[in-house]
């Protein structure tokens, strides 16, 4: 086809917008309803990601280690230098934390107020507090296998693991992640039955003039064109209002979480995206997004009135 | 130029349309396809102009096999001849200049071949002051010659004209088919269709009557002077 002509076609997909003004205006609506629902849903999903995250975070698992009387000072300080070897060298762990049997006897009695604090220096044969590593799982689901391996190191006498934490945040997050695909789901195909509903409507108002452009001798091609460029644009329009209301509305409910900060603190909600972060990709998305669906919609929409 | 061989045509609801069809047309000839309501006159047109294939035969237009042109050759096909139907078929949200200019876009012609082609084939048809027009200010009779002006504008060597007379006074009428004939003359076959026997009478020439899907006349007449209003 000659350069002119899908000039002229493009002119006529961008003019038919406002020439079928009530008909866009209905298909701009209803993209930009579904766009905005489908934009929501992806920053709910990431922030409870990060939510997630920061809970899985807090994991701590204590190694202690084991306490011989038989073993000289300098092989205990081997093995114990061994132990934190191992941890460092482990890469399913991070934050691997020394707590001498004199820190763990401090924090216990800094722990205990008022007479209780000197318990810990009247028990009989000295201080019975044992000494211990602190490290973190950096994969929750794994966490079984990760400790059953700490479990091996030489001269670990024992390993206390969160396992119902961290069998309870993997519930958690499989549960949401089903919930929010099969949500996900459902948002796109309601949205794509919508959307070529609507178009189709548009279509059918126009489809003598589609029967006439077959009459002279258009190709399907030809006749697709303009209205494939029409949905695009309409598509893109919605996209990028759909941001902007996402925009708005995150940053109310960002504000909501970041600005009162104590209590959702405590619940991990204090690392939310910012919408900043965010802003680019979500503005490419929705566009490509908004585009595709109503060229996508327009185009299968025209196919019955094309057999001619 | 129009060559159907056995030609018949079976609709789903049972109907037999056209019925051992066979017709030439040759080149540069004009001629009247009469008949009443229901007699075929539409299939035959459909039939020329690739809208439907027949159920059995074979038709031929410019040498192509109609029966065997699929998806974009249809298109193809359609550029090469022109086509006038009785309801205009045109885009009414254009102007007249555009109705045109369309025709031959779709025929991808280059924009100095628009300019050029437009004007000339809107002169033809008496509608070079309209050219500016929205089609659907114009009356019956000017939105009739701006689907003429259209079918021409790719310079068809056939053009089939579907009851061109139907939403026009019987003055328009006649001028309308004298607008034809020298069409004619200038070397383009042109099959109308119409059931207006005064106009086919005025004009004389080959006349083709279908009656309940068969041929049952085919021959030349004369014209007369007189006319009838």
């Amino acid at each position: 086809m000659r350069s002119n002509n899908v000039t002229y076609l493009i002119k006529k997909g961008v003019s038919s917008v406002w020439k079928n003004f009530i008909m866009s205006f209905a298909s701009f609506s209803i993209l930009l309803v579904s766009l905005l629902q489908v934009s929501v849903t992806v920053l709910l999903i990431l922030n409870v990601n990060i939510i997630m995250s920061n809970i899985e975070d807090t994991n701590q698992v204590a190694v202690f280690v084991e306490d011989s009387e038989s073993e000289s000072e300098e092989q205990h300080q081997k093995k114990v230098e061994h132990i934190r070897e191992a941890l460092t060298n482990n890469e399913d762990l991070t934050d691997v934390n020394y707590i001498s049997k004199e820190d763990a006897a401090k924090k216990w009695s800094q722990a205990m107020s008022g007479p209780s604090a000197d318990l810990i220096n009247m028990v009989p044969g000295g201080n019975p507090m044992p000494e211990t590593f602190t490290v973190r799982v950096k994969n929750i689901e794994n966490i079984r296998a990760t400790v059953a391996a700490v479990q091996n190191i030489e001269g670990v006498e024992q390993v206390n693991a969160p396992y119902d934490f961290a069998n309870s945040l993997v519930n958690i997050k499989k549960t949401f992640s089903l919930i929010v695909f099969a949500m996900l789901a459902v948002l796109i195909i309601v949205s794509i039955v919508v959307v070529s509903n609507t178009i189709r409507t548009s279509v059918f108002a126009r489809r003598n003039e589609i029967s006439i452009m077959k009459y002279v001798g258009a190709t399907n091609g030809f006749i697709k064109l303009p209205f494939f460029v029409e949905g695009c644009f309409v598509g893109i329009l919605a996209g990028a209002a759909s941001w902007g209301l996402t925009w708005f509305i995150y940053n109310s409910v960002y504000s909501l979480f970041t600005e009162n900060v104590t209590a959702w603190q405590m619940l991990g909600f204090s690392n939310l995206i910012p919408f900043e972060n965010l802003r680019l990709p979500l503005l490419l998305a929705n566009c490509v997004v908004g585009a595709m669906l109503g060229a996508a919609g327009t185009v299968i929409s025209m196919n019955r009135y094309l057999k001619v | 130029m129009v060559d159907m061989k056995n030609v018949n045509v079976h609709y789903s609801s049972g109907v037999d349309a056209l019925v051992d069809v066979n017709l030439h047309i040759n080149d540069g000839e004009f001629v009247f396809i009469v008949g009443e309501s229901g007699a075929g006159k539409s299939t035959l047109m459909k039939l020329m102009m690739r809208e439907l294939t027949p159920s059995s035969g074979r038709v031929f237009v410019n040498g192509r096999n109609l029966g065997t042109l699929k998806g974009n050759k249809i298109a193809m096909f359609r550029r090469s001849i022109g086509v006038v139907f009785q309801e205009f078929r045109l885009i009414q949200d254009y102007t007249v200049y555009e109705n045109v200019a369309f025709a031959l876009r779709v025929a991808d012609s280059s924009n100095k071949t628009i300019r050029q082609r437009v004007p000339y084939v809107l002169n033809l048809v008496d509608l070079g002051p309209k050219a500016k027009h929205k089609v659907r200010d114009l009356s019956g009779g000017e939105q009739q010659r701006v689907a003429i002006a259209r079918a021409l504008a790719n310079d068809p060597g056939l053009l089939i004209v579907d009851e061109p007379t139907g939403n026009l006074d019987p003055k328009r009428s006649y001028e309308l088919v004298g607008l034809l004939k020298e069409i004619n003359r200038c070397g383009t076959t042109v099959v109308m269709i119409t059931h207006e026997h005064n106009l086919v009478r005025y004009f004389g020439g080959r006349i083709i009557n279908i009656d309940k899907g068969s041929i049952t006349f085919d021959e030349m007449i004369g014209g007369s002077d007189y006319y009838e209003e």
